[in-house]
């Protein structure tokens, strides 16, 4: 029984085909940042389009990527997300789906900004106000935080005037109050607790003078639009929010889908500028959306749906794959080993489902690898699906 | 390990720290009910003084100005080292009626060695605004006080708040903006019982100045060894006054007993001079000896204190014994050593 399992560090040699490794995801889940988008022109326009337009506007602007499961919703999502984090004038978050309702969409989004961004952000408002206060000229969050640190600055001269500002900023004095408590240590996670609607016990809200619990989806709006307009006060552009799965608000009580709805309807109308989201979401459950909830998908406007792929668009993405790992890379070698014959088989077998045709192409050139198959063929491939 | 000896160099010649200055009441009340110590505990030659219960007292302060000293009027001798504080902590419900340099003025006419300036304390029932308006405030009078200090005895500045950000960035601000000689914590008595809070602030203050660091009013028996073992180098008390106005007997590693828990016994379980000699009945009759012993008690605990660091004993070894007797102490100095292994 000793030699049940065979366990190596040993790396499968790919050489024969002029790669270093097999350039596939194992597992057909789309990469937190994924590096490759090949997809589908008109998806990519229209996202650009939207994205842009707030850009370059301020104005808000919200669309839906509607396509069936796993023809690269998430993808698509995750990686415009990634093409938008390299920009320092905007803040992106990703919800991974909608939950229960607007408060785990809220609770979501703050917390895949994450702590230290946040508490990024306090120490960049308590820059702009020192700035504006004292004579020194902090720069970013860093910058803010050596000069209190080293003491150029007095925290009690700025904390209640950032408090107050904030407070007009925001016209949410609670929401102030934790983002400056973000800066001290003995407060922070409580801050951050609060901030993230995970709640907090009260005599923890009373030390830092909070007022309110943040706990429904009338506080998460108005905690979301306050952390807007403190953006914008910072000068930022906005705000983006990718809701993926969004066809599960459909599992929802038709109470809760309709609260869900009202309450992203109320937030896009408080956030005529800075704020840009963008919608995962199954076909089927949109046209649901737009028949039953007119004052919701009017406000959405803009749809885009993803295909499934051709075999031009399968030819594509393999090469884009394959070239990530090719050895020789000033020689293009286009989809070897695989034939196109073989390509078309296997998006036969998926029906054009993205990650299916990833997770196959994967097995099948391990398989030939190990085979030492020199070509992928339509005929070997057929025994290996 | 953060406790160390230093050497004050002051007026009236060197003063060995870690240190301890008893709190007089000269001035607060019709007359000073200090008993004599100064001579009799050697290393108690120091005291903490108000400066602004002194002057406000009006026979006294006349006679002051008219010539006679403060250590005159203490019945100490002239060498006895005196820190003299602003008597801000009286400013916790009163206005403030006084200024940076009036202070001053008082406290070199009383030729305070030590002087600390004006300030006025938080509470933990203060709206956060309220308190910070008072940090602020006493951050602008230690820098007046900066401005006008001739340099005779050394400043200390002192130093609020509840947060370690707040104390490490107005030790900082003072460093850069004001000449000190140290600083000195305030507003600790209102949360003495939250241990754990008190241990974070000591230690930011430490971190943030390598000079002396004195902590105001937390010099009783049970906060004694862990302000040693924090680092600090003085503190103050009154603890062994207003312990034996409650008839309470200190004993070092256990605390405080009332007297009339222990009536029965004879001798008392310490050989100072009051209670090797004295049997129960006549400490118990008589404040003076009470309160003189209760000091001993509190020299006893800095004695052996330094004993266990000189002799190179394990000092964390000592204060997990000396804490183990009770749970909320326990806990206190559990916190500190955690913190303290962050820091290392
Ligand atoms: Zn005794």
């Amino acid at each position: 029984m000793s030699d049940a399992f065979t366990i190596t560090d040993e790396q499968q040699d790919y050489s024969q085909y002029d790669l270093e490794a097999n350039p596939f995801p194992y597992s057909p889940v789309p990469a937190e940042d994924p590096e490759i988008y090949c997809g589908q022109q008109h998806v990519s326009d229209k996202i650009s389009s939207t994205v842009s337009s707030m850009l370059s506007t301020g104005k808000s602007k919200h669309l839906v990527v509607t396509g069936k499961y796993g023809n690269g919703k998430s993808h698509t999502l995750k990686y415009t997300r990634s093409l938008l984090r390299g920009r320092d004038d905007v803040v992106v978050g990703y919800v991974a789906q909608p939950g229960e309702g607007f408060l785990d969409i809220y609770h979501e989004f703050v917390y895949d900004l994450g702590f230290n961004r946040l508490q990024e952000l306090a120490y960049e408002f308590l820059a702009s106000v020192a700035r504006d206060v004292t004579d020194t000229n902090p720069i970013g969050a860093s910058g803010m935080e050596s000069l209190i640190d080293e003491g150029d600055v007095l925290l009690s001269e700025i904390v209640p005037e950032s408090i107050r500002r904030l407070s007009d900023v925001t016209k949410f004095a609670d929401f102030a109050r934790a983002i400056i408590h973000m800066v001290y240590e003995d407060t922070n996670l409580y801050a951050w607790q609060w901030l993230t609607a995970e709640g907090i016990r009260y005599e923890q809200r009373k030390e830092m003078e909070i007022h309110s619990a943040l706990d429904d989806d009338t506080m998460g709006v108005r905690a979301f639009t306050a952390l807007k307009n403190m953006l914008l006060e910072l000068g930022y552009t906005g705000i983006f929010v990718f809701v993926d799965e969004f066809e599960s608000i459909a599992r929802l009580s038709p109470k809760d889908e309709q609260a869900t709805l009202n309450s992203i309807r109320h937030l896009m109308d408080q956030n005529s500028s800075g704020l840009c989201m963008l919608f995962g979401c199954a076909p089927e459950v949109w046209q649901d959306v737009m028949s039953e909830y007119h004052a919701f998908s009017e406000r959405i406007g803009e749809e885009v749906a993803l295909k499934p792929l051709t075999s031009e668009n399968l030819y594509e993405l393999v090469r884009d794959y394959l070239d990530q790992e090719r050895v020789s890379s000033t020689e293009n070698e286009g989809i070897d080993p695989f034939s196109e014959e073989a390509l078309d088989l296997i998006l036969q077998t998926s029906q054009g489902n993205i990650r299916q045709v990833l997770s196959m192409c994967s097995r099948i050139l391990d398989d030939a690898a190990k085979s030492q198959e020199n070509k992928i063929t339509v005929a070997w491939a057929e025994g290996k699906i | 390990m953060l406790y160390r000896r230093r050497k004050l160099d002051l007026p009236r010649g060197e003063l060995d720290t870690p240190v301890l200055f008893p709190v007089r009441n000269i001035g607060k009340r019709s007359s000073d009910n200090t008993p004599t110590y100064v001579g009799t505990i050697p290393e108690f030659s120091a005291a903490m003084i108000n400066a602004r219960s002194i002057r406000n007292r009006d026979p006294m302060w006349q006679r002051i100005s008219n010539g006679v000293t403060l250590r005159e009027e203490m019945d100490v001798p002239e060498d006895t080292i005196v820190f003299a504080d602003s008597g801000g902590f009286d400013f916790a419900n009163e206005e403030v009626d006084t200024t940076p340099a009036k202070t001053l003025d008082t406290q070199s006419q009383l030729d305070a060695d030590i002087l600390g300036t004006v300030d006025i304390p938080l509470s933990r029932e203060n709206r956060a605004a309220e308190n910070q308006r008072r940090i602020d405030q006493s951050i602008e009078y230690a820098l007046k006080a900066s401005d006008h200090h001739d340099g005779v005895g050394l400043l200390f500045a002192s130093v609020h708040g509840y947060d370690p950000e707040t104390i490490r960035n107005n030790i900082q601000y003072l460093e850069k903006n004001g000449e000190f000689d140290g600083y000195a914590l305030g507003s600790m008595v209102p949360i003495r019982t939250d241990y754990k809070k008190i241990t974070k602030l000591i230690l930011s203050a430490r971190n943030a100045t390598d000079k002396h660091l004195h902590v105001y009013g937390l010099g009783g028996l049970v906060y004694q060894p862990l302000l040693l073992y924090l680092g600090v180098d003085s503190f103050d008390s009154s603890a062994f006054i207003r312990s034996a106005g409650n008839r309470n007997y200190l004993i070092p590693g256990f605390g405080g007993e009332e007297i009339r828990n222990i009536e029965e016994l004879d001798r008392l379980p310490c050989p100072c001079p009051v209670c090797g000699q004295k049997e129960l009945d006549e400490i118990r009759e008589d404040r003076t000896a009470l309160t003189q012993h209760n000091l001993w008690a509190l020299a006893t605990e800095l004695r052996r204190f330094r004993y266990v660091a000189e002799s190179g004993r394990d000092i964390e070894e000592y204060l997990d014994l000396r804490f183990s007797g009770n749970e909320v102490t326990k806990r206190a100095y559990e916190t500190a050593k955690q913190q303290m292994r962050r820091l290392t």
